[in-house]
């Protein structure tokens, strides 16, 4: 009857076969066959051995849909001890978030955006920089989106230092081991090219999807690659003739860490910043289907009621966030950079 | 102490490549350079190298480039390994310290100036100067204060404020020479200090060193591959091809009794009136000339002929201090102009 009959009969696995027949779940396939059949199709005349089509000449044998359960079973298994394990650890996250949350939108707009346009001048000391931020800020206040858009920033802002206290620390260690850094490449290569939706399911099932640190494990995790990739470049690339001038003269390692690798690598890694922040920015709205607050729910709000001038609006001012956020960050990295040689 | 030498290498081997030890074994056996890479893959960076430094003397290590002049010096303060060999500083065997052992030596004992400066990019000629100092723990307004010192005697004065890339290669030089003779070790590595500048910027510069040596005496190991850098410099010259000593021994004597044609190669292409001295050329006195005047041993020959107006047939006296010590015939002088360039020599030329 099925292609691979044959298959099994020659392998005397038949009996096997049919020990099974019929208990098998049904699938919508064969409930058709059974309503209309002959409408049967015998599909196509050399069939792949899929799990499916082999099922079809052995009953005993899994079906492709057992195995899609199968991976969510083992999930499901393994959840309550990644549960207690992962909750613990990750709920600063959770306070860190809500905190800069509650911060930026408790505070005034006077102390917040005065505060946040000094900071701007601290990083970059550029003029054209810090008023183009302020009249981007008074453009979005203006039209009332100020506070969804401090909320993601304040969601970017947590989400990138914490982006960079564990990743420069890791890029650090692959630069000065091949074997770590070969070890890793393959996980981070990974974490770059996975669809962002992918992230959010493991995500949903380990943590509440009110819980604040669900979008900010996502966020991290997607946004951490190339702060990790550019301080291991930056590290390598410094000057290997200063780095033996420096053995030469008897530093220790951490001297040379410190005193030399790390403050030639500073341009490599604010551009690994710069990429960080733009990507967690990218992430923050798709965040917002798991209760991220910010500029990314009137985009969800626009796209579900239909409502195109709230999600056209708030898409503009995620543009300008994004701009902002680019300018700052690439100034900064000119201010380093003009610190060092020109060579 | 019976002028024991301050560094000694003895039979130091160098062997680049995944199994060295073997290597090594064939190398001893007889093995050449170019036999080892074709049949190995091994590269042979030094091979049988022993050189006793004086303390206080200028060592120069001269070669062409691919002779093993830069590896060898980095062997005294082992930022490259051995293979084989011992290098004892004041009798100490160096390739025994431990990590920690070896950054105090570096950090104490010896200083290295490069090629290519090899300044901190970030920091200022008063930081790059002080580093030394900063290694080990000395105070900022110490260590500020004894670089400054150095900053002013190599002549950078007033510029220690500015970043390396703000300085032009002869004046980043100097600071590099500042930081060495900051860390006040009794040893100085040069490797090929000053190829990388122009020829009036390093003519000023080797007078700069030699000045230094005379005031400071510190046990100077310098890596060139510029023979009248050599000669200018040297107490002791040690010419290297192909990762082994071809000759070694005063400047003088190299140049008058070169010991291989690839030496006589090299040296034919000298101004021998300018480098050569009295000493070398110099007779025992016979009792009977009659002298057209007095000179220096030290005098170079290229005076002499200048005083003598060209005359051939004058004879000088050899004067060390008040005691005569010789005489130089201008004939043996003009004759020790010509170098000796045998057959072999004519096909290095």
């Amino acid at each position: 009857m099925a292609f691979y009959d044959g298959l099994f009969n020659a392998f005397g696995l038949r009996e096997w076969c049919d020990a099974s027949a019929g208990s098998a779940k049904m699938t919508m396939a064969s409930l058709l066959a059974k309503t209309n059949p002959d409408a049967a199709d015998d599909g196509p005349l050399f069939p792949f051995p899929s799990m499916d089509e082999l099922y079809k000449a052995c009953p005993s044998f899994p079906q492709s849909r057992e195995f899609t359960a199968g991976v969510e079973e083992a999930f499901l298994n393994a959840k309550d001890v990644l549960k207690t394990v992962l909750d613990p650890l990750t709920q600063p996250l959770s306070w860190l978030l809500e905190g800069a949350l509650f911060i930026f939108l408790a505070a005034p707009w006077w102390i917040v955006v005065p505060l946040i346009l000094m900071f701007v001048w601290y990083v970059c000391r550029s003029v054209a920089v810090t008023t183009f931020v302020t009249v981007s800020f008074a453009f979005l206040a203006f039209i009332d989106h100020l506070d969804a858009a401090l909320q993601t920033l304040a969601i970017i802002a947590v989400c990138t230092g914490i982006c960079i206290i564990l990743g420069v620390p890791v890029g650090i260690a692959m630069a000065k081991s091949n074997r770590f850094q070969r070890s890793l490449l393959p996980l981070l290569d990974l974490l770059q090219t996975l669809p962002t939706f992918v992230y959010l399911i493991p995500l949903i099932f380990l943590f509440s999807v009110t819980e604040p640190k669900l979008y900010g494990i996502a966020i991290i995790v997607y946004a951490i690659v190339p702060v990790i990739r550019l301080t291991d470049l930056g590290i390598r690339l410094v000057d290997q003739d200063v780095v033996e001038a420096a053995n030469a003269f008897g530093m220790s390692s951490r001297q040379k860490l410190f005193g030399i690798e790390l403050p030639l690598a500073l341009p490599n890694i604010m551009a690994g910043v710069n990429q960080t922040i733009m990507m967690s920015l990218a992430m923050v709205v798709i965040a917002s289907l798991v209760s991220a607050p910010g500029l990314g729910v009137l985009v969800l709000r626009g796209i579900r009621n239909l409502e195109l001038g709230v999600g056209l609006i708030a898409g503009l001012g995620i543009v300008l966030l994004a701009v902002i956020l680019d300018r700052v960050s690439k100034a900064a990295i000119a201010r380093v950079s003009s610190d060092q040689t020109f060579k | 102490m019976v002028n024991s030498p301050k560094i000694e290498i003895r039979n130091l081997y160098k062997i680049f490549g995944s199994d060295p030890k073997t290597a090594l074994e064939k190398v001893k056996a007889g093995m050449g350079k170019e036999a080892l890479l074709n049949d190995t893959g091994h590269v042979l960076g030094l091979q049988n190298i022993s050189i006793d430094i004086h303390e206080s003397a200028i060592t120069v290590v001269m070669g062409l480039s691919g002779s093993g002049k830069s590896t060898l010096i980095r062997h005294i303060n082992r930022l490259i390994e051995p293979t084989d060999g011992q290098v004892l500083i004041d009798g100490e065997d160096a390739l025994l310290l431990d990590q920690d052992e070896l950054r105090d030596k570096r950090r104490t004992d010896m200083s290295m100036v490069f090629q290519k400066f090899a300044l901190l990019p970030h920091r200022t000629v008063l930081d790059n100067s002080a580093l030394p100092l900063e290694v080990r723990g000395v105070s900022k307004s110490e260590r500020h204060a004894e670089a400054q010192v150095w900053i002013n005697r190599v002549g950078l004065g007033g510029f220690e404020k500015h970043y390396p890339y703000q300085l032009s290669g002869g004046m980043q030089q100097r600071v590099g020479l500042a930081r060495a003779l900051t860390s006040n070790s009794d040893i100085m590595l040069m490797d090929e200090a000053f190829s990388a500048l122009d020829p009036l910027i390093r003519s000023d510069m080797q007078r700069l060193l030699l000045e230094l040596h005379v005031e400071l005496k510190k046990t100077i190991i310098f890596i060139t591959h510029d023979l009248d850098e050599a000669l200018r410099l040297a107490d002791h010259l040690v010419i290297l091809k192909d990762g082994a000593v071809v000759q070694q021994g005063d400047p003088q004597s190299i140049l008058l009794t070169p010991s291989d044609p690839y030496i006589e190669a090299f040296v034919s292409d000298i101004n021998r009136a300018r480098v050569l001295r009295v000493r070398s050329v110099m007779t025992p006195m016979d009792k009977k000339s009659k002298y057209a005047g007095d000179v220096s041993p030290s005098d170079t020959l290229e005076s002499l002929i200048a005083r003598s107006e060209g005359d051939t047939s004058s004879k000088f006296r050899v004067l060390d201090g008040e005691e005569p010590i010789g005489q130089i015939d201008m004939q043996d002088l003009v004759k020790a102009l010509v170098p000796r360039v045998t057959e072999a020599g004519q096909q290095h030329l």
